[in-house]
């Protein structure tokens, strides 16, 4: 790890030590899981929450800067959690970076996880370079909100509109993972690190 | 169709990321995947009995049964994703993802073939007890959940 600092250096800090983060999931293995990799990041998960009636009485109550919902839930699930809170008229929370993550999505619920109002979907296996990558995409996320129809949320159309920095970050974070698993990346041209982001 | 557009309002998120302090992207997947490894153990074990849970579940006689079984199959399959994962226990995932496709294709209005269930559990305890370096094992297990798939879910859905 001692070449990382130096690729890393100056631009390559975060610091979201004092992001008030919600994580909703119903295993406690991967509600632990993922707040295990938050507090890696730096962040430290101040609701985990088992359902959405939990998450929804705190939601109620307390600004969150950042919501990570998984969609497969008993009883109230990610989905229609999400979809509560943007139509919610909660200020500011209807307008919290939401990334969802789903273990499987169902066909029938592809639309769901288009039109509900999260600002990612994380489809797993997860990575910590994944999670990592969309944090930081959706601080930086600068779309608009739209109301069309049943939907409130980010505008879905990305096209070119990507946060200022977002390739950037998302190509040394690519850099550092290959870095943490003994790849020579000076050899490497900065495209290869490149990636598209999906939703 | 109306569309009203919300000016996007700067996160606290936005604000906060490039502030004195905070950690190197390096470190921070470092400590991740050092936190993560941690849990190893106990969420190996767990993984493992949910696997014992999916083999535990009854076939179901009616198609009411039926309904709520596939429910558990789908969501145990999902916990042992959410679980495995993380590990960079991909096969099993592959497994798992597998049975949730067959499941999330399974026709309404018939008994789900159990022996798929059953199957899927069975392979998912062999890749999880085949040692490092089995590769070839491995596919072999996996290879043949892929044909139950592409038995069962049509070309064109698949």
């Amino acid at each position: 790890m001692s070449g990382l600092a130096t690729s890393l250096r100056s631009s390559s800090i975060i610091n979201l030590s004092s992001a008030v983060t919600m994580v909703v999931d119903d295993s406690p293995f991967a509600l632990d899981l993922t707040s295990q990799a938050l507090l890696g990041f730096g962040i430290r998960t101040r609701y985990a929450c088992r359902s959405a009636a939990d998450a929804i009485s705190i939601l109620k109550e307390s600004p969150i800067d950042l919501l990570l919902v998984d969609c497969e839930m008993p009883g109230t699930d990610g989905f229609e959690l999400v979809r509560w809170l943007r139509r919610s008229g909660l200020d500011p929370n209807a307008f919290t970076p939401i990334i969802m993550t789903a273990a499987h999505l169902r066909r029938s619920r592809a639309s769901e996880a288009r039109d509900c109002g999260a600002s990612f979907v994380i489809i797993k296996p997860f990575s910590a370079v994944t999670l990592l990558e969309r944090i930081v995409w959706v601080s930086r996320d600068q779309r608009p909100f739209l109301e069309v129809g049943d939907y409130f949320g980010p505008d879905r159309r990305f096209g070119d509109a990507t946060p200022p920095g977002a390739e950037r970050r998302a190509q040394m974070i690519r850099k550092a993972a290959a870095e943490a698993e003994g790849v020579d990346t000076a050899a490497i041209p900065e495209d290869e690190f490149h990636s598209s982001a999906t939703s | 169709m109306t569309v009203i557009t919300h000016k996007r309002r700067k996160s606290r998120l936005t604000d906060m990321i490039d502030k004195p302090g905070g950690i190197s992207v390096g470190v921070a997947l470092v400590q991740a995947q050092a936190n993560i490894e941690e849990r190893r153990g106990p969420s190996l074990e767990a993984v493992a009995e949910m696997v014992k849970s999916l083999l535990a579940i009854e076939r179901p006689t009616s198609l009411e049964d039926n309904f709520e079984r596939l429910i558990e199959v789908y969501r145990g399959s999902n916990g042992i994703i959410d679980v495995a994962s993380p590990f960079g226990l991909d096969e099993l995932c592959e497994a798992a993802s597998n049975l949730c496709n067959l499941v999330d294709a399974s026709p309404a209005g018939e008994l789900f073939d159990w022996r798929i269930v059953t199957v899927h559990a069975r392979a998912m305890q062999m890749l999880m007890r085949l040692p490092e370096g089995a590769d070839e094992a491995r596919r072999t297990v996996l290879d043949s959940l892929q044909q139950v798939q592409g038995r069962r879910i049509p070309a064109q859905k698949a």
